[in-house]
């Protein structure tokens, strides 16, 4: 029987970890780096942008090179990312990302210790014109200190054979 | 800033164009850390049979977000937000994300979006729901 659900304790949110990611993507919404800026939002203080959250493939340490697949993905994707999958149904997929639908809960902040629970949907297949094509979904609930659901991501992955 | 009284079924938002370079590319893998090999190594997206270097799905994802956010101001509150990757982009690419409003209730719109790139094809397409405020509010 292969674990379809699974929470997690990710870690805690920087500021400068979201700046960067703000600065990476170009966005210099004042929101995320000016807490008076953030404050005339009607916020307490500065907010991560909206994707921030779910957009991070390793919260922790991540694999070692010699335990990454050749793609350099984590070696054990299974176990830490997309749980509910067979091994042998991952084997040799070229992977993509697919895609998010995002709810929103409460805004992310600096300090906000953050929990994920992972929760396999489906998966189904599609041809497509890069050959076979594997949808993978998954609902993911992050939480934070306080227990206040700060997204809900319905987040679809995409294999080629 | 956008406000309620000025967003009605049809209106568009203002196109945000983006071009990313491998930089761009680099820095975002590194701040979600993300090894994924498409996204740093040329010789090894052509081996996975990609033209080079691929923009990261959370990246089109990124600018469709930033595309609404511009719009809608800082005051405005993101109810659900979701985009699908529909196409490949590399560096060097033009891509122009564009919004229109399809429906209004109360202070809340819907949103359809698209990011096309320089050949008119579509990378990603995505959606939001977004709480405006009103005129009337006392900042």
């Amino acid at each position: 029987m292969t674990d379809t659900e699974r929470t997690e304790y990710l870690g805690e949110v920087r500021a400068l970890d979201f700046q960067r990611y703000a600065v990476a993507v170009g966005d210099m919404n004042p929101i995320y780096f000016d807490d008076a800026a953030a404050r005339a939002a009607g916020y307490p203080g500065i907010v991560a942008p909206p994707n921030f959250l779910t957009s991070i493939i390793e919260w922790g340490l991540g694999p070692l090179e010699n335990e990454m697949r050749e793609d350099g993905n984590h070696g054990n994707a299974i176990a830490e990312k997309l749980i509910g999958m067979k091994p042998e149904d991952l084997e040799g997929l070229r992977m993509m990302g697919g895609g998010n639908e995002i709810a929103f809960g409460d805004p992310v902040r600096p300090g906000d210790a953050v929990t994920l629970t992972r929760r396999f949907v489906e998966t189904y297949e599609r041809p497509s014109r890069m050959g076979k094509l594997v949808f993978i979904v998954h609902e993911n609930t992050y939480t934070n200190q306080h227990g206040r659901m700060l997204a809900v991501v319905r987040e679809t992955n995409i294999g080629a054979r | 800033m956008s406000f309620i009284e000025d967003a009605d079924v049809g209106t568009t938002l203002p196109e945000l164009v983006k071009v990313p370079t491998a930089v761009q590319l680099f820095r975002y893998s590194a701040v979600t850390w993300n090894a994924h090999r498409i996204h740093l190594e040329p010789d090894y997206a052509r081996k996975e049979g990609h033209p080079d270097i691929l923009v990261q799905a959370h990246l089109h994802g990124a600018f469709l977000a930033q595309l609404v956010t511009d719009w809608a101001g800082p005051r405005a509150r993101l109810v659900k937000f979701g985009w699908s990757n529909r196409g490949r982009a590399v560096p060097g690419d033009t891509l122009t994300c564009s919004g229109r409003v399809t429906a209004k209730s109360g202070d809340t719109v819907a949103l359809e979006l698209l990011e096309i790139n320089q050949r008119g094809e579509t990378c990603a397409q995505g959606s939001a729901t977004v709480r405006l405020p009103s005129r009337g509010d006392k900042s």
